[in-house]
């Protein structure tokens, strides 16, 4: 890259940018305002894709759920819809409910751990470690139904593997009503106080324009009036028979997603509670093991960040031929470059958090 | 003007949300995925553990002297996933909700479960089968429980020979 003399290469990262996952930009900048951006990737790649080539179709719900921690009950649903379209498996309408129970109480998770982070990189410490107090209530949620915090364990091929019984139905229901004066009052927080909107608004844009010729996923384009959610684009599970409203905004900007993941926290535990009032009784497995035969298969669902892909070759074998998987981050991290350009360098990683990146997914 | 005063004032009233863990016993729900534990007892060694456990923290390995296999799952391969409980057939396989694994660098191989699992023998012949421990036979083969303890070939036989005792009386009977 050629220098002019008012322009210099500042390298960011591969550590620090905002997550703590590695990452490496190197930017030129001009003073303190960004120029431009160009990223390398590369630094987690564990090669779980080759992985999976190694691993039987029950193994490897364990490991796509170990692809990446905030969306780790996303990657081994999504698997397993892969799985079942192929084998041509119906999964019981109790399991379906379970899973999108499984999917939003992750969602609330994940989008209060990015907020949070976001008051982090503005300095507001206390608000960080009040948004994290509040994530504990979701985090002992999933401990106490599901058995761990981060990775549920819920999905297997044909079903599900923890029914939610009267006991653990009312223990969720109090921690969702805990949780929702303390949401309404974190998005009042992120709505009204000068400091974040001094730091986040304006910054980062990222105009519908732009947001659908990069085909960004998720909170950032529906942050930039791209209103596309697969679960309301291509419902799967019971998300047809549910109630629910597709958060949107046309600001684009770092405030206006950190607010829109907030408002999709409390849609999700609107969802939560509508599933819990309406789950079938019934089994929530199907019985026997399952046998994948040749063919291939592709699922999506929507994953916090965004939509997940997956798509499945077999041969027959109780191996995958291939199994490949786009996250969301791959497309959302490329709108990166726009969203950084002419910014400071101060606000590099409250950008980069706002798009809520996944570098493990991403580089798998 | 400033909306989290009202809140940090709240947090600073209500204290430390943290447990006082080691000082205090750590709450651990009823249905915590802590370390696995195994019954020899239920065993049958089907092995279908060792086929869904993705990091293969589980090994199925006869032993010396032919009568059994020995049982091992490393509990530092182990990544809390349950799926070898959720698929074993006889539940002797379960996930405790013990969470204190903590050991010296030394011990890393010893932390580990071991049991040896003899083999069952044919009720008929005396050949060497998968282990048929009693809380099994009652459950899964509870359809035929005399034909559970034999060994394929015995079982064929004794198949065969039901199926030719069946055929004959139903001649018998049309005729």
């Amino acid at each position: 890259m050629s220098t002019t003399p008012s322009t210099y290469t500042l390298p960011v990262g591969p550590m620090h940018v905002a997550l703590e996952e590695p990452m490496y930009f190197n930017i030129q900048v001009e003073g303190e305002t960004v120029r431009s951006v160009d990223l390398a990737a590369g630094h987690v790649h564990r090669g779980m894709e080759a992985l999976a080539m190694n691993r039987n179709y029950f193994q490897n719900v364990t490991l796509t759920e170990r692809v990446c921690s905030l969306c780790s009950n996303s990657h081994p649903a999504t698997y397993c819809m892969a799985v079942e379209n192929l084998s041509g498996l119906f999964v019981p309408e109790r399991a379906r409910y379970l899973r999108v129970i499984a999917d939003e109480v992750k969602r609330v998770a994940s989008h209060l751990f990015n907020v949070g982070i976001m008051a982090h990189l503005v300095g507001f410490d206390s608000l960080f470690m009040h948004v994290m107090e509040v994530r504990e209530i979701m985090q002992d949620a999933k401990e106490g139904v599901y058995g761990n915090r981060m990775n549920l364990g819920q999905c297997v091929i044909g079903g599900c593997r923890t029914d939610i019984d009267a006991d653990t139905a009312a223990f969720l229901r109090g921690q969702l009503e805990q949780l929702k004066p303390q949401l309404d009052e974190i998005h009042g927080v992120y709505e009204r106080d000068p400091l974040i909107r001094a730091r986040t608004q304006g910054i980062g844009l990222l105009s519908q324009e732009e947001a659908i010729r990069h085909g960004v996923v998720g909170p950032v384009a529906r942050a930039s009036g791209v209103v596309y959610d697969i679960r309301a684009k291509a419902p799967y599970a019971v998300y047809p028979d549910l109630d629910f409203e597709v958060q949107s905004d046309t600001r684009g900007d770092v405030h206006s997603r950190a607010l829109l993941r907030l408002r999709e926290a409390a849609e999700s535990v609107r969802i939560i509670e509508q599933c819990l009032d309406m789950i079938p009784d019934g089994p929530i497995a199907v019985s026997g093991m399952v046998t994948v035969p040749p063919g291939e298969s592709v699922a999506r669902t929507e994953a916090p960040r965004g939509e997940v892909v997956y798509y499945l070759r077999s041969d027959g074998s109780d191996t995958p031929q291939r199994l490949k998987w786009r996250v969301p981050t791959y497309m959302n991290w490329e709108a990166l470059q726009v969203m950084m350009s002419g910014c400071q360098v101060a606000d590099i990683p409250l950008i980069v958090n706002s798009i809520d990146p996944c570098i493990s997914c991403t580089e798998r | 003007m400033f909306p989290f005063l009202k809140i940090m004032v709240r947090n600073l009233i209500q204290g430390p949300a943290t447990d006082p863990y080691p000082f205090a016993p750590a709450h651990t729900p009823a249905k915590f995925r802590g370390c696995a534990v195994h019954d020899p007892e239920k065993c049958i060694l089907c092995g279908i553990c060792r086929h869904v456990c993705a990091p293969g923290a589980i090994q199925l390995r006869p032993s010396e002297d032919g009568s059994g296999m020995q049982f091992a799952l490393w509990h530092n391969s182990c990544v809390f996933c349950g799926m070898c409980a959720h698929y074993c057939p006889t539940g002797a396989l379960k996930m405790s909700t013990n969470w204190k694994l903590a050991h010296l660098g030394e011990e890393r191989f010893d932390n580990a479960i071991a049991n040896f699992i003899p083999f069952g023998q044919c009720a008929e012949c005396g050949k060497r089968i998968q282990p048929r421990p009693r809380a099994i036979t009652d459950r899964l083969g509870a359809d035929n429980p005399d034909r559970f303890l034999l060994c394929p070939e015995c079982k064929r036989t004794s198949v065969a020979r039901l199926a030719t005792e069946e055929r004959r009386s139903h001649t018998q009977e049309t005729v």
